[in-house]
């Protein structure tokens, strides 16, 4: 069995530690199909990437959180260290999270604006929901701020199941549209609107429409810059995780290809869950299961060629708890040996 | 340049024969020809246009054909290309439907000036010139006055009445023509079935005949 899979080897390893020596790397998103290890291949990947890099940080955007589960460990919105590490935080903020919450909750920028258009808010708010997307967007581009003040090295998203990826990889497009139409919007109705305010005695905080719209201009700016640098393959690249069976292998596929019309890296598969039955055994379930597994797993090389395709096994027990994800997160660097 | 009572029974001809086409065949038609020019814009657009459309339902033949759960790479491969490909024919077909829209809007201005607009025109420019006269105390001082309308000089025919004389009368014969086709082509079907029954009913007895022969032969 594992000589079919070392006569398979390719010109590039089989594993991740081209990511991991990229020094350029910044952000590194982990994704693909609900369940098939996209927390624990991220763990992994951020506890072997803490060994090398002075510091890293986790961030979850799943809703369904894992991270917690995976460290045994309460994070939340706020940056905080693994225990155990010392160059290892870990977060988890949520992609559904509303506008409202985010005025809460969010950076001062959106806070502060929202505060200070007053009887505008719910104006905004309108504007704000009826371009889709855009809610999440905001949140994200808040964390994304957040992300940017605190000097971490490299920074790993866990990121939700396949759909709510790409609508975040989406996000500075649709950010940048929904600012632009807001801006040409305030130029065109800006004085009638200045006007009506100016009756009422100004908005509350004494500011004026020209400076929200001004604070906009500025976030869309972080927006712009932090789309150029996910399209730089220097600083940005996506982790696909899969699993070898056909559903997991075509949503890899979808998402690759929307990858590349979002001209976002992408050069690293793992494939988890790989079964290794001895061979010695007569379990036919495992055995036929093998077999499955092998065809799928023939056909990803095959296909993803340009790619690490890094093969993990499935393991007897859940990988959780700092230990566990160490060991495993060996595998990401040094090819597993399955027992003959 | 030709009697001005011929041009206005020509123009009545036309205008009658374009309402009876109607103007979407036209447009089909003149654009149909425009893309058969071989240097006009858009004709090699369509052209490779064509080409691509069978490409791509040759594409997804084949796709169709591939098992995606038993060649995932092979299946995985053609549909990027699928895609690809159509994006491209997606795109090429916006612009020539922009390009379409644009010959249209020209064809149609271009066939109303020379219909309706060339009608209105003459009758605007005409509008005093007598057509003809008719013989004095032929006809009542009214109808006179209606065969003169509106401006030509009493005891003529205007251009403006002449027009609708023409009209008239086109489109009774344009009716009876049709009728008339209608009623040759349901004669000829009848006479056809009729012709092919015979046909058939020779040509067995030719065969047999054949037969006949070939045996004797042997």
């Amino acid at each position: 069995m594992s000589a079919a899979i070392d006569a398979d080897a390719e010109d590039l390893e089989p594993t991740l530690e081209s990511i991991i020596n990229q020094k350029t790397l910044r952000w590194i998103f982990v994704g693909g199909k609900g369940g098939v290890g996209k927390t624990t291949t991220s763990c992994s990947l951020a506890i072997q990437l803490a060994r090398v890099r002075k510091s890293v940080l986790l961030i979850s955007t799943d809703p369904a959180h894992n991270l917690s589960d995976a460290f045994a460990q309460k994070f939340g919105k706020e940056a905080r260290l693994i225990d155990g590490f010392t160059n290892l935080s870990a977060m988890e903020i949520d992609p559904n999270g509303s506008i409202q919450d985010l005025l809460k909750e969010g950076g001062e920028g959106a806070e502060e604006l929202m505060a200070q258009t007053g009887g505008m808010g719910s104006m905004m708010q309108d504007l704000a929901f009826s371009i889709p997307g855009v809610d999440e967007a905001m949140s994200f581009a808040e964390v994304l701020k957040q992300v940017k003040s605190l000097s971490y090295e490299t920074i790993i998203f866990d990121t939700a199941p396949t759909g709510h990826t790409l609508r975040f990889l989406q996000f500075p497009t649709v950010m940048e549209k929904a600012l632009a139409k807001i801006s040409q919007l305030s130029t065109q109705f800006g004085p009638m609107l200045n006007s009506v305010i100016g009756a009422r005695g100004g908005l509350p905080g004494g500011q004026n429409l020209d400076e929200i719209i001004a604070k906009m201009e500025s976030l869309r700016e972080t927006i712009a810059e932090v789309n150029t640098q996910f399209k730089n393959a220097d600083m940005t690249t996506f982790v696909c995780v899969c699993i070898p069976e056909f559903l997991s292998l075509y949503e890899t596929e979808r998402m690759i290809q929307e990858l590349s019309s979002y001209q976002i890296d992408t050069h690293a598969i793992v494939v988890n869950q790989l079964l290794f039955p001895k061979k010695s055994n007569d379990c036919e379930q495992c055995n036929a299961r093998r077999k499955m597994q092998k065809k799928y797993l023939e056909q990803i090389e095959e296909l993803y060629d340009e790619f690490n395709v890094v093969k993990m096994p499935l393991l007897v027990e859940e990988v959780r708890g700092k230990e566990k994800l160490e060991s495993f997160s060996e595998m990401l660097v040094k090819p597993y040996e399955p027992p003959e | 340049m030709p009697s001005l009572l011929l041009v206005v029974f020509v123009l009545q001809v036309v205008i009658h024969l374009v309402n009876t086409v109607g103007a979407p065949v036209i447009n089909e038609f003149l654009w149909m020809l425009w893309n058969k020019l071989p240097y006009s814009s858009t004709s090699s657009d369509v052209r490779l246009q064509t080409k691509r459309r069978r490409e791509l339902v040759g594409l997804k033949q084949e796709l169709s054909a591939t098992s995606a759960q038993d060649q995932f790479a092979k299946w995985a491969r053609l549909d990027r290309q699928y895609s690809r490909m159509q994006a491209e024919y997606d795109t090429k077909a916006n612009d020539l439907k922009d390009n379409r829209a644009s010959f249209d809007r020209i064809a149609s201005f271009l066939r109303w000036g020379g219909t309706n607009g060339l009608r209105f025109f003459l009758q605007f420019w005409f509008a005093k010139r007598p057509m003809f006269w008719i013989p004095r105390g032929w006809a009542p001082w009214y109808v006179e006055w209606i065969l003169a309308f509106a401006r030509a000089p009493r005891g003529s025919v205007s251009i403006q009445m002449w027009f609708v004389a023409c009209a008239t009368v086109v489109q009774l014969v344009g009716q009876a023509v049709a009728a008339g086709v209608v009623l040759v082509g349901e004669r000829q079907q009848g006479m056809g079935q009729r012709r092919e029954k015979v046909a058939m009913g020779a040509g067995q007895g030719g065969r047999d005949r054949g037969k006949g022969d070939e045996k004797k032969e042997l």
